[in-house]
């Protein structure tokens, strides 16, 4: 098929700004203005307001999604000969947090779904296991019942990476809201996206607000004493000024992206070679990422490209068999599903800024290619 | 008068240019590790002359990574001074190291005369901090540094621009780091902190911490964490580094104004040893000062912004308590804790006001006290 100039980006941020850029200049200049650049109201501001939409009491802004994970785990006290149980398919940085703790990171495989599988959760626990870190990959909620169970009986903290899953819900509760703290990230690529590194921690426990805002200020209670020894990770007060403008718009954003998402399922269902994300009724997904499974991926992958549309692959190489974590002792064959999937996956483009045109076209290249 | 000790709204007393730059990113939407970061890395790197600069996501995270990529880690033991913010103790503490301290001198920097002592087996590394701008003394401590194979990480965090017999800050040690801090003499608008070496594989193994250990897209060689620095910020440090020559001289011409006014007070304020060969910026400037608790109420209630950097040791500090230190364990530093006064020295203060600061110190002085104190000299 070869169409003629059509170009659709993997993603588009430029496209997300331009409808609001005037707001996010005027609230970069009224952070100027104030000169308040360290944490400040902007930031205090946007922590309340995270913490409601997550429907959570407290939210502490953070550096970065990655930094935001380990300062949970260093608040909650882990480390060295602890382990933590995570899944081998996401982004780097949920088994990065762990090592850099000094902890050991155990993986379970996943589910069709993209995310842990609870089922393999019990035979992963030992006697050093202190907590279990699902991944709400692609803005999916993880199985949470089935996880907090597990947790619950073994005494096991629970922290959720929600870096790709704001506002996603699970039995009608948000993610974040479920562990003992929420992780999100806030990263120009995300839903929520500062313009530069951000990320967001949530949780209801009082005491573990108090520690991760003392935790992310280098251990400082106040000006002059330091009561742990802690990182400088503070969300910048100019990132945070332009996140309360995007407030405005994440939860329709949201819908769109849902819509999208809705709309490649409709359309792509019954290819065969192609399996399209499902979503059960009580799970609500964000869509950070729309995943297919794709037989004849890397071709599909390039015959995309050829025809204009970008397409993403999250992630091709598995945790588990990454260079750094042969200190680990899995080897191929250690999470089949993980890496079955992580030959057949990819995402397309799924922003809310693409027109019913655009959609229409991504699903008629992917229609040729497998000449339906 | 009001003497302020920030001069954020006066560097922004002409915003539009920078408000023109951010503009043109938000519509290139390059926020990650873009363009203008390289650039800024670029000038940083010529600015001290040296190969290599390396932007994170901010000063602390320039002192946790240079340890990690010089191997620094449990068992391990780092030698600095409890004269410092206490991010240079808790970047050590960080990397599951265990930090040991050493005096300071006249000057609130090492005393390398004491460092020998508290060598180990174990000792790794030593961080001097070019604490409130002055130098250490670096021949000294490479010296000893060679003599007992430690590598040095020089702490610049409050030091751009300062030199020692001409060679800036960061010619010593295997890197140096930087601070952008709001309120450092070279600033972004937020948090951000550089890292400076001459060495390329340092400068690669930096980059690949900084982000994730990603040598690409999709492969990881080493467990990194995130921190850069944000793009938004390089566009903001790519203004004022051209401003760096300006700032550290009117910030050398009011310390000087200090220190001239302060010649003839001895008895009340002692102005710090400034050795020869040392080009100190002044990213604080500190005095010892008599009565100091009572000369920071009554500075402050007059509108002068002095503060105290700062009152307690990091030795002594709660979250210090399991290293085992005590009281009297660094009087020089103890003492400084207790008597230092921060006046305002940044480079948007005029005459007058400095003078005004000078004024105050004395009125304070001539009220409380029976000594005369000839304005003349």
């Amino acid at each position: 098929m070869q169409m003629q100039n059509i170009k659709i980006p993997y993603v588009n941020i430029p496209g997300q700004h331009a409808p609001i850029k005037a707001e996010l200049l005027e609230a970069v200049g009224r952070v100027i203005d104030g000169g308040q650049f360290i944490l400040g109201s902007e930031v205090s501001t946007f922590e309340q307001r995270f913490a409601e939409l997550c429907q959570t009491r407290f939210a502490v802004g953070v550096n970065s999604g990655t930094d935001a994970l380990i300062l949970a785990l260093r608040a909650l006290g882990i480390g060295p000969g602890d382990e933590v149980i995570t899944v081998p398919n996401s982004f780097v940085s949920s088994t990065g947090c762990i090592v850099l703790v000094g902890a050991k990171p155990v993986f379970v495989d996943v589910r069709d779904d993209y995310n842990m599988d609870p089922a393999q959760l019990e035979r992963a626990v030992t006697p050093r296991t202190k907590a279990i870190l699902p991944v709400h990959l692609t803005g999916r909620p993880a199985d949470m019942d089935a996880i907090l169970k597990i947790a619950r009986t073994h005494g096991l903290y629970v922290v959720e990476d929600c870096a790709q899953a704001v506002l996603a819900e699970y039995r009608g509760r948000r993610v974040g809201s479920f562990g003992t703290i929420g992780c999100f990230s806030l990263h120009p690529l995300k839903t929520l996206n500062a313009c530069g590194d951000g990320g967001v921690l949530t949780t209801n426990d009082d005491a573990l607000y108090q520690k991760l805002q003392t935790l992310r200020n280098l251990g400082l209670q106040t000006r002059d004493n330091c009561v742990y020894w802690g990182l400088n990770s503070r969300l910048d007060t100019l990132q945070a000024a332009i996140l309360l403008v995007k407030l405005k718009y994440i939860e329709a954003w949201t819908e769109k992206r849902r819509a999208n998402a809705d709309f490649y399922r409709k359309a792509l269902t019954g290819i065969s070679g192609l399996k399209v994300p499902g979503e059960r009724p009580f799970e609500k997904a964000v869509y950070h990422t729309f995943v297919i499974q794709a037989e004849r991926r890397d071709e599909l992958k390039q015959y995309l490209a050829d025809n204009g549309v970008g397409s993403s692959i999250h992630y091709p190489i598995p945790i588990h068999l990454q260079d750094v974590a042969r200190g680990l002792g899995y080897r191929p064959g250690s999470f089949p599903i993980t890496e079955r999937q992580a030959e057949r996956i990819l995402s397309l483009p799924v922003y809310p800024e693409l027109t019913t045109a655009e959609l229409e076209y991504v699903v008629q290249v992917i229609k040729a290619f497998y000449g339906v | 008068m009001r003497v302020p000790f920030s001069y954020l709204d006066r560097q922004f007393a002409d915003i539009d240019a920078y408000l023109n730059d951010i503009k043109e990113l938000v519509k290139s939407g390059d926020f990650t590790l873009g363009k203008p970061l390289t650039e800024f890395e670029e000038r940083f790197a010529e600015l001290c002359r040296i190969p290599y600069a390396i932007g994170v996501a901010s000063g602390t995270d320039a002192l946790v990574l240079s340890l990690k990529v010089l191997g620094i880690g449990p068992g391990d033991e780092v030698i600095t001074t409890p004269t410092t913010f206490i991010a240079t103790v808790g970047a050590i503490v960080m990397t599951g190291a265990r930090p040991v301290f050493v005096d300071s001198e006249d000057g609130y920097v090492i005393d390398a005369l004491k460092i020998e002592d508290a060598i180990t087996s174990r000792t790794k590394a030593i961080i001097p901090v070019h604490y409130t701008g002055n130098v250490a003394d670096m021949p000294a401590i490479m010296k000893i540094a060679r003599k007992h194979k430690l590598v040095v990480i020089e702490d610049a965090c409050q030091a751009i621009g300062a030199t020692l017999d001409g060679k800036p800050v960061g010619s010593w040690g295997e890197t140096a780091s930087f601070s952008l801090h709001p309120l450092k003499n070279l600033n972004v608008w937020g948090d951000g902190g550089v890292i400076i070496s001459r060495s390329a594989k340092l400068a690669e193994a930096l980059r690949l911490y900084r982000n994730h250990g990603l040598v690409n897209r999709d492969e990881v060689l080493t467990f990194g964490g995130n921190s850069r620095l944000d793009t938004l910020q390089a566009v903001i440090g790519n203004r004022l580094i051209k401003q760096v020559k300006f700032i550290t001289d009117q910030r050398i011409a009011n310390a000087k104004r200090y220190d001239e006014a302060f010649a003839d007070m001895s008895e009340f304020i002692r102005i710090p040893k400034r050795r020869p060969g040392v080009k100190h910026v002044y990213h604080l400037y500190i005095v010892r000062a008599k009565k100091r608790d009572e000369l920071l109420a009554y500075l402050n209630e007059n509108g002068v912004e002095a503060k105290v950097h700062y009152p307690i040791p990091v030795h002594l500090q709660k979250a210090a308590k399991y290293l085992g230190y005590k009281k009297g364990d660094f009087p020089v530093s103890e003492e400084d804790s207790r008597t230092i006064i921060t006046l305002p020295a940044h480079q948007h203060l005029t005459n007058d006001e400095i003078d005004y600061a000078i004024e105050q110190v004395r009125s304070f002085y001539l009220k409380s006290g029976s000594h005369r104190i000839s304005r003349e000299k």
